[in-house]
């Protein structure tokens, strides 16, 4: 049995054929081609042809001679806009649930709406708003009165309520113009967070209405095969090699693009005894993306993101400061490029270093101690990695990069910027996605898990 | 209908098994308790009550620096959009041999409606809850009808 896996970058579609056997997969061919950002299902028919080099491809496929999974994150990927009463509760419920869905946060908003976050919203339209605000039986007037501004405002997108259950007909009777959808609160109570059914009904509007608008419809219509956002995909394939490759129930996974860099985590969290948790309790899987750190079209934001760590590395000869932000702008403005000369290939170190770490820092918890009569106590709040010792590097620099190790990057972010303890892994056991392979496994995966996530494992690099 | 109420250990106090008590006495006089344990901070409170759509906050101290982690929390509150919402403080709150009607005095200064010391019978403040909370109601009701 064959297996194809495509997966629709914002710059590059990449393919691969897979032999399936019993309990793993063997990469047959592979190849990539440029994204066709006019018409997606170009590229993705190139890539398609070339790797079966067959005129009745589609056929095999149609017929289930052949299996076909494929993803995309190109046109900006699954945008969504997430609103929250509280930032810390509801808000930040519903940006888990969006990065478990795939998307990438485009605004946020907290409490009461007003005009100019109306305005804000019509100027910049995500795909999906993600609508949440009380616990079940919770507040509801600030819900109500958000859900009447959005009624009167142009905003077309879809709009996914997943709050206050209480006042579920109230935002339906409101909103019902609007393309609405209403699923089970994201956080039904204060203890309890709930993010699958907003993350169903937000891959289920990928599929229904967003492709449509990307161009990825008449792949669909050819095929016979629907799309998942390319993030929904990978953090669906963490869940498969926790569940099924032994040892491999904690880890993390680090995904460096030029736009943006993904964090995945897999661990179950339990408070080591002596310490107090607080804030809302934490998934077994996790993914945070952060929109300011990247290799090429973020260079430059992940260059001020970084500023500290990276003038720390360049303290040795301050003239090289001047001389990386030389070398930022330029990658900013052609993103295609590779270093040609050994301060190029130091100074692209530097920039993987310093997104490694704020990636890595944003997505744990933190910890600090506090006096208290009885003796000194850790209060922790949100996720602590740090019984964690697996971290994977995946993304185009990171595969290829045999000297990085992402470990000696987060332990340079052990304190954060307020004193506070950062909870990442204190002994690294570092990995490499050295073929590039985990997008296009983690499509594969939706048919084959198992095969999938032992593959995965088994072509890492350890260094 | 059941009124929803938050608990919880003020500061950097872990004393836990009081809240347990609070918690069970609470449930069992009917409220639905939003217990969020040992050392909370000012903000914690008033989030999950704002969340929640809670009626009443109950603020417990045991380990004597209950003065300095309560200071400001009525003012906290207003800002934050619960004004008038009933404040209710407990336990062992200063340091050293006071006079439990001075402590009454410095905690309703910092505008709790209700102080209690670390010996009062608990079906004394459910009356309280149940008196103030329909009064909160009354209050907010009119408040609407105004506007």
């Amino acid at each position: 049995m064959k297996t194809v896996s495509i997966d629709i970058g914002s710059t590059w579609t990449k393919g691969a054929l897979f032999e399936v056997g019993d309990r793993d997969l063997q990469l047959l061919k592979r190849t990539v081609s440029p994204t066709t950002v006019q018409h997606l299902a170009d590229g993705f028919f190139q890539v398609l042809n070339a790797l079966l080099d067959d005129d009745n491809a589609i056929e095999r496929i149609r017929s289930g001679e052949i299996t076909l999974n494929y993803s995309s994150s190109a046109k900006g990927g699954l945008a969504v806009a997430a609103l929250g009463l509280v930032p810390s509760i509801t808000l930040e419920s519903a940006r888990v649930a969006a990065y478990s869905a795939g998307a990438k946060i485009t605004q946020v908003f907290a409490y009461r709406m007003n005009r100019s976050d109306i305005r804000a919203l019509e100027d910049n339209p995500p795909d999906i708003l993600l609508f949440a605000g009380g616990t079940d039986g919770g507040h509801f007037d600030t819900i109500c009165h958000n859900a009447s501004l959005l009624a009167a405002s142009k905003l077309d997108c879809s709009i996914v309520y997943a709050g206050n259950r209480a006042v579920q007909d109230e935002v339906t009777d409101l909103l019902g113009q609007k393309d609405l959808v209403v699923v089970e609160n994201v956080l039904p109570a204060l203890d309890q967070q709930n993010p699958d059914p907003a993350r169903e009904a937000m891959r289920s509007i990928f599929l229904s209405r967003i492709v449509k608008g990307k161009g990825l419809d008449e792949i669909i219509a050819a095929t016979g095969s629907e799309p998942v956002p390319t993030p929904y995909a990978v953090y669906e394939f963490t869940r498969h090699i926790q569940e099924h490759v032994p040892g491999w129930h904690d880890f993390m996974l680090l995904d460096m693009g030029g736009a943006t860099t993904d964090v995945y985590s897999s661990h179950d969290q339990c408070p080591p005894p002596g310490a107090v948790q607080r804030g809302l309790p934490e998934p077994l899987i996790k993914r945070t993306v952060e929109g300011d750190l990247g290799m090429r079209v973020s260079a430059e934001a992940a260059s001020e993101t970084g500023e500290a760590l990276i003038a720390e590395h360049l303290a040795h000869d301050p003239a090289q400061i001047a001389a990386f932000h030389e070398y930022v702008e330029k990658v900013t403005a052609e993103p295609d490029y590779l270093p040609q000369d050994s301060q190029g290939k130091r100074f692209d170190t530097l920039l993987a270093g310093a997104c490694a770490a704020y990636a890595c820092e944003r997505h744990a918890g933190r910890s600090t101690q506090v006096y208290t009569l009885e003796g000194t106590v850790d209060v922790q709040t949100g996720r602590d990695l740090t019984s964690v010792k697996k971290v994977i590097g995946s993304g185009g620099w990171l595969a290829n990069s045999k000297e990085f190790d992402v470990g000696n990057w987060i332990r340079e972010r052990k304190v954060d910027s307020k004193g506070k303890t950062v909870l990442l892994p204190s002994t690294v056991e570092y990995y490499r996605d050295e073929q590039y392979l985990f997008p296009l496994l983690a499509n594969v995966a939706r048919n084959y898990p198992e095969a999938a996530a032992f593959t995965g494992v088994a072509l890492l690099a350890q260094s | 209908m059941q009124e929803t109420i938050v608990i919880g250990v003020i500061g950097s106090d872990c004393h836990a098994v009081g809240n347990k008590i609070l918690e069970n006495v609470f449930a069992r006089a009917g409220f639905n308790v939003i217990n969020l344990g040992v050392m909370v901070s000012q903000d914690e409170y008033i989030d999950a009550a704002i969340e929640t759509n809670a009626q009443a906050i109950l603020i417990s101290s045991i380990y004597g620096h209950g003065e300095i982690d309560c200071i400001g929390m009525r003012d906290r509150c207003t800002e934050r959009g619960l004004d008038g919402i009933p404040l209710f403080v407990g336990g062992n709150l200063v340091i050293g041999k006071r006079e439990f009607k001075d402590v009454e005095v410095i905690f309703k200064g910092m505008g709790f409606d209700r102080v209690f010391g670390p010996d009062v019978d608990l079906q004394h403040v459910v009356d309280c809850l149940h008196l103030d909370i329909a009064a909160y109601r009354r209050e907010h009701q009119a408040v609407e009808a105004a506007a």
